[in-house]
């Protein structure tokens, strides 16, 4: 009784409340156009097989694996980056302004919560064409040759300065990357396929 | 009275009822869950958490944000905007279906320069703004005994002037 008193007594004092509610038919119209447009600019990003300013960094090592690599405007430079383990290891900076590489197989080993180990595979059977590609590599394991290959030296303390190599033009084989870094400005997979398997150790190249 | 006006008067009488329910169940709402009734709160706060998201994969390429060319730039931009939008939805409710919009596409947009904060970011976006954008807010009279038994009840009122119609009808 006093509770349904105390009730009326609140209600009599206040008698205009805001009630915000959901309205479910404006809700589905905005939640299917947003994944309207997204699965638009996916599908358009799919079919020219580009996607733009592509950065890979900050979860450790992962390896790039390919046949052929062929780039013009190569310049090699000394850095210092972080990786999975470490805030600052010694790494080379390699900056090609133009790149066309032939099977190319990039996979990261991955744990997961439950203690099982995944490895996530992203592959490109056709040609893969990037421009403005930035990458920090721990180890380069390749047949390499340069066109015009230039190295310089130079009195400074600056280390990303002391030491650069320049070349107009490079073809890597058979390579295998040991990469912390990878930007592209703008990349096209042909024939591209990620997949993910479960495997019993990842692969390490530190001993 | 055919099926048709029926069948609308049941729905509309069904609606009051929610409404009425809502309004009791309010009443005995503490402060915070009054606040987070005035204002599209859900959608505000998942707007800001996928604007978080969006924002991971700029904030960790800093180094090359401001390279020429560099898209990185952008993705800093969309999540930047992102999260203003969900903090003004807190504070200016009666625009949420603007807010709702702009979320959405800056959420699709943020592809380019972010990756959508992996996808997960973009995915969160588009509900935050759905949401945004199906909030709507009601003022619910409350009607004494009198106006009740003339066939009152609770009354929707959109506009504040309609209110004050109101009160002054009451008085």
């Amino acid at each position: 009784m006093e509770k349904n008193y105390i009730e009326v007594i609140m209600l009599e004092r206040e008698t205009n409340l805001t009630i915000g509610k959901t309205i479910k038919k404006k809700f589905i119209i905005a939640f299917l156009t947003g994944f309207l447009a997204l699965g638009g600019l996916l599908a358009v990003f799919g079919f020219s097989g580009t996607a733009f300013a592509l950065p890979l960094g900050g979860i450790g090592d992962f390896y790039v694996e390919f046949d052929e690599l062929n780039g013009t405007g190569f310049k090699l430079m000394p850095h210092m980056g972080e990786t999975g383990n470490s805030d600052a290891e010694p790494m080379v900076r390699n900056v090609i302004d133009e790149v066309e590489i032939t099977n190319l197989h990039i996979y990261k080993d991955i744990k997961m919560p439950t203690g099982q180990w995944v490895r996530f595979h992203i592959r490109a059977n056709g040609k893969t064409t990037i421009s403005g590609l930035i990458q920090d590599a721990r180890l380069i394991d390749a047949d390499l040759s340069f066109n015009k290959l230039a190295i310089k030296e130079k009195n400074t303390d600056d280390y990303t300065k002391n030491w650069s190599q320049n070349a107009d033009s490079i073809t890597i084989k058979d390579a295998t990357l040991v990469t912390d870094y990878l930007f592209q400005q703008a990349v096209s997979l042909q024939g591209a396929k990620i997949s993910v398997e479960k495997i019993d150790k990842p692969k390490t190249t530190r001993k | 009275m055919n099926k048709r006006e029926a069948w609308a008067l049941k729905r509309t009488e069904k609606k009051e009822e929610k409404l009425q329910r809502k309004y009791m169940k309010l009443s005995k709402a503490g402060r915070f869950k009054r606040w987070r009734n005035r204002r599209p709160f859900w959608g505000a706060t998942l707007t800001v958490l996928a604007a978080l998201v969006i924002l991971y994969i700029p904030i960790h390429l800093y180094a090359i944000a401001f390279i020429p060319g560099s898209l990185v730039f952008v993705g800093f931009l969309f999540g930047g905007l992102l999260l203003i939008v969900g903090s003004f939805a807190y504070v200016y409710p009666q625009f949420s279906t603007v807010f709702g919009v702009i979320s959405i596409f800056l959420s699709v947009l943020s592809v380019m320069g972010a990756l959508g904060g992996f996808i997960v970011g973009s995915i969160l976006g588009i509900i935050a703004g759905s949401l945004c954008i199906g909030w709507e807010r009601r003022e619910v009279v409350y009607q004494k005994n009198q106006q009740r038994k003339q066939g009152g009840g609770l009354k929707k009122v959109q506009s504040s002037d309609k209110e004050k119609q109101a009160q002054a009808a009451q008085a």
